[in-house]
């Protein structure tokens, strides 16, 4: 059965999604996921294999062991407020990548701002000049 | 090598957005985003050199191939991890990730050859010899047209 | 089945708006009507097609019989082909009836009277393509961006040869990006813009005096009928201001080729068949047509409403823009239909067919492929007015508003389910052939047409459409060359008269078809439209399309990709005005005019000017609110004008 180290699960539903048998569930509302890792018998360890964050250990089912059940406070956006992402997730992106991919052109930390303002930002980036050259046209 | 966008052109007609979207059984990589009421843009994949989903991706689903970064589907456990990691949010993850694959399979990406306006394309100095071409003219007529 | 791009196309070069793209979720539909209907209490029963049409030319039968021919009307498609377009008035003509329509009466009717008048022809004057060689494009009234994309490149490829582009609308549409010149101007009043534009041009002596004295009429009678339109008076009828008036003219006067482009905004209005005039004197004057780069563009909406006025679907002309109420034409079609004999005179247009079938002079109606419960002014009196025939049938592929009040649906194959040719608004004739089978027991409209015309006692032997092709060909002179085995390629342009004819892309080239070659300069002078702000209703509500729906929205709105970009119907205010209403951006307000009451989303925009307010009308309830009064001669509805008042749903 399965074995999760607290400190390393990042709450990305990986494990969730390639575990053959539905032993894995997770739950998501706007504020929250968690993830309930039922005990099992199967022997495969495609959890343990596809784990970004290798969180989890294969050990000896036991029957009186509690089932692990994790739950993280999903992260406001910094600049709309809507919440996109785990903290363990976003400070995990923060490992992989070079400190100078980390603050975009005006010094933005984007890594905590959601996707749909990273878009917004990058297509208004993009039109500024446009729309400079066009509100002066109308009277 | 994304495809660029030459923003004197776009009409916000969302055209791209909906072939992306049927060209890829309807799961589409396309934005587009109006600035106020004066502008539109398509939002796409840059196809990064530094491509950061390529960094976070840990089963290297995400890879580069070329100028291209490509994505193998058998590889993705639908972590979501490239969601976050791309600056520009044009990276989704339903049970598993999508994004641009410059219409693989095809000869010419299907936004490309849809947008009325003829304004996407391959070519990353199109927009700008156009811009060059205009300006070159208004110059020519002494700055008068 | 799938949709793959046409990058030949020497129109689109394979480009597809967002509608075209989401064909497949409409043609697929699970809505689409697969069986025929008889009104069975509040619901459906579900019929076969014997008894379909046998119910259909008994509610048609009837009434001819009983109260004589005008008693009953059609209503053609503008979406169908020619040849079912041909076949339908055809059918009303033989059985003796005047009243056949179609849904040109509400978007180019004053084109079709307007430039027949001046210009001896209706259609556009040059090809799409030709507008990139055009060194000044003036667009009024139509916001291409968002309805007729493709333009758009071919536009941008002008601006890149140094093109200067001038945009007239109440808005600042996605086409007023394009421009150089944007002239703001007051819904109703671009009588007053065209004429001042001419002023200016007459009086700085930049009309073309050789095209003038050569090619036109009238010459004198405009220039006396301008007199009075300064640029400063045109202000202030307006609201543009005074420099850009006289910027925009000498700009389009100077340009050694400039081509007007125009739609709904010229069109929709009580005084449109001016609207109309007016721009042809202005094309007129400075020479501008009959070369490359020029042209009078009328911007034609559905895909085969050309086509469907070049058939004589229309209730002033036959088959060719052979006029109704000219006996050599009754004579021409009595003889080449081998009939008794063809009404002479104009028949009933299909507003004023709506009018009669409320007050009961029309007793039953066959409509295919349109919705005038949502598309014409007034929804209430439409309803009531269809609602009160004796007999309605409705031939088309979703159960539209109205089909709703149909006692008979007859559900008809869609444009991939059936050949024909179609005639874009460059008037190119191009053939479709078929691609799938239509669902259920649906028919294309060619042989349902041919099975009621039996029924009624009317010869219609086609076995498939290039028969029908192949009478045209003789009918319509201006199709006598475009024969079945000339459409493989890209079609053809009319006029093309005989099979050596290449066609003819440009118009005009040699003169007009009036005497001496010279067309018809029209003075008008402004008329306000008909109704204006005031104390009780302080906005004026103008109306016209988004670039993801289509029309009424029956085939849009069912589309998940095309309804989730556009999902609601909503109503533009100006941000000083939404202060006052106390209104913020998405609040419901209720939309009222003197004839009813509409609820929307409220978008806040700075894209119009205070008092002046958008709807889109691919929503039923925008058409509750617009205005029946019409254009004395075209008919057409002033949808582009109506008083209104808005108020905060709390």
């Amino acid at each position: 059965m399965i074995k999760v180290d607290e400190k390393k699960c990042l709450g990305c539903f990986s494990c969730s999604n390639v575990c053959p048998s539905q032993n894995i569930t997770r739950t998501e509302t706007p504020e929250l996921r968690s993830v309930h890792w039922k005990r099992c018998k199967e022997e495969c360890d495609l959890c343990v294999e596809f784990c970004p964050a290798k969180a989890l250990t294969l050990v000896p089912y036991d029957e009186s062991c509690p089932e692990p059940t994790l739950s993280f406070d999903l992260v406001a956006c910094k600049i709309c407020g809507s919440r996109y992402a785990t903290e363990p997730m976003l400070k995990r992106i923060e490992s992989s990548l070079p400190a100078n991919l980390q603050k975009d052109s005006t010094g933005l930390d984007w890594i905590w701002v959601c996707p749909v303002c990273r878009r917004n930002i990058e297509a208004e980036r993009a039109t500024k000049q446009m729309v400079l050259g066009r509100s002066r046209k109308s009277p | 090598m994304p495809v660029y966008v030459d923003i004197s052109r776009c009409i916000g007609c969302r055209s791209c957005e909906v072939a992306c979207k049927r060209v890829h059984g309807g799961s589409g990589h396309v934005n587009v985003h109006f600035a106020g009421d004066n502008a539109s843009v398509p939002v796409f994949c840059h196809h990064c050199e530094e491509a950061s989903c390529t960094m976070a991706c840990f089963t290297q689903a995400l890879h580069k191939v070329g100028e291209r970064t490509a994505f193998d589907v058998e590889k993705c456990t639908g972590c979501g991890l490239c969601r976050l990691a791309c600056p520009f949010g044009v990276v989704w993850t339903d049970k598993i990730a999508h994004k641009c694959d410059l219409c693989e399979g095809r000869e010419t990406p299907a936004c490309v050859l849809t947008c009325p306006a003829n304004a996407l394309s391959l070519d990353f100095e199109l927009a700008s010899r156009r811009a060059r071409a205009r300006a070159a003219l208004v110059a020519a007529h002494g700055g008068r047209r | 089945m799938g949709i793959e791009y046409m990058p030949e196309h020497p129109a689109s070069e394979g480009s597809l708006c967002s509608k075209g793209n989401a064909a497949l979720e409409i043609l697929y539909h699970p809505d689409r009507l697969r069986t025929p209907l008889k009104r069975h209490g509040d619901g459906w029963a579900r019929i076969t097609w014997e008894e379909a049409l046998d119910l259909t030319a008994r509610g048609l039968g009837g009434p001819l019989k009983k109260y004589g021919p005008n008693s009953i009307g059609f209503f053609a498609s503008s979406k169908c082909t020619n040849e079912e377009n041909y076949l339908i008035e055809k059918l009303a003509r033989v059985l003796g009836s005047k009243n056949v329509d179609g849904c040109a009466r509400l978007c180019h009717a004053p084109s079709v009277v307007g430039l027949n008048r001046t210009l001896g022809a209706a259609g556009m004057t040059n090809p799409i393509k030709d507008l990139a060689n055009s060194k000044c494009i003036f667009v009024i009234g139509s916001n291409l961006a968002e309805n007729h994309p493709i333009l758009s490149r071919w536009i941008h490829r002008a601006k890149d040869s140094g093109a200067v582009v001038i945009v007239a609308d109440p808005r600042m549409t996605h086409t007023a990006w394009m421009a150089d010149v944007f002239l703001q101007l007051k819904p109703g009043t671009d009588v007053a813009l065209l004429n001042g534009l001419i002023h200016v041009i007459i009086k700085e002596g930049l009309i073309d005096r050789e095209y003038v004295a050569k090619w036109t009429r009238g010459y004198e009678e405009l220039a006396e009928s301008v007199r009075d339109y300064t640029p400063e008076k045109v202000a202030e009828i307006t609201g543009i201001l005074a420099g850009d008036i006289v910027r925009a003219a000498r700009s389009y006067a100077i340009s050694p080729a400039s081509v007007i482009l125009y739609s709904m905004g010229i069109t929709q209005h009580t005084t449109g068949t001016d609207n109309v005039q007016a721009i042809a004197n202005l094309a007129l004057i400075c020479g501008h047509l009959g070369r490359e780069g020029t042209g009078v563009m009328p911007l034609r909406g559905q895909n085969n409403v050309q086509g469907a006025c070049d058939m004589g679907a229309l209730a002033d002309f036959y088959p060719g823009y052979r006029k109704a109420d000219d006996p050599e034409t009754i004579e021409y079609f009595r003889a080449a239909w081998g009939v008794d004999s063809v009404p002479l005179g104009r028949g009933l247009t299909a507003t004023e067919m709506i009018d009669k079938a409320g007050t009961g002079e029309i007793k039953a109606i066959y409509i295919v492929g349109e919705d005038p419960a949502n598309s014409d002014p007034c929804s209430q009196n439409v309803r009531a007015a269809l609602d009160n025939l004796e007999f309605l049938v409705v031939q088309d592929i979703f159960m539209t508003a109205t089909a709703q009040l149909a006692d008979v649906v007859l559900p008809a194959a869609a444009w991939a389910e059936k050949e024909g040719t179609y005639t874009s608004t460059e008037r190119r004739v191009q053939w479709s052939a078929k691609a799938i089978e239509p669902p259920g027991s649906a028919r294309c409209d060619l042989d349902i047409i041919c099975e009621i015309a039996k029924r009624l006692g009317a010869q219609f032997n086609y076995p498939d459409a290039a028969s029908v092709l192949a009478e045209i060909n003789r009918v319509v002179p201006q199709y006598g060359g475009i024969t079945r085995p000339r459409l493989d390629d890209f079609g053809l342009i009319w006029p093309c008269p005989n099979l050596n004819h290449p066609g003819t892309p440009i118009l005009h080239t040699q003169g007009f078809k009036f005497s001496e070659g010279r067309a018809t300069i029209v003075p008008v002078s402004y008329k306000p439209a008909a109704e204006d702000s005031s104390w009780d209703y302080p906005f004026i509500l103008t109306t016209g399309r988004v670039a993801v729906h289509h029309n009424a929205g029956s085939m849009t709105r069912r589309s998940p990709s095309l309804l989730e970009r556009e999902p609601n119907l909503f109503v533009e205010i100006n941000p000083f005005d939404a202060l006052r209403l106390k209104v913020a951006d998405g609040d419901e307000v209720t939309v009222t005019t003197p004839r009813g009451e509409t609820v929307a989303y409220a978008r806040i925009t700075e894209r119009l000017k205070k008092g002046v307010a958008f709807m889109p009308f691919h929503f039923p309830g925008t058409n509750i609110l617009t205005s029946e009064v019409r254009d004395p001669e075209a008919m057409i509805p002033e949808f582009k004008v109506s008083a209104c008042k808005i108020t905060r749903r709390d």
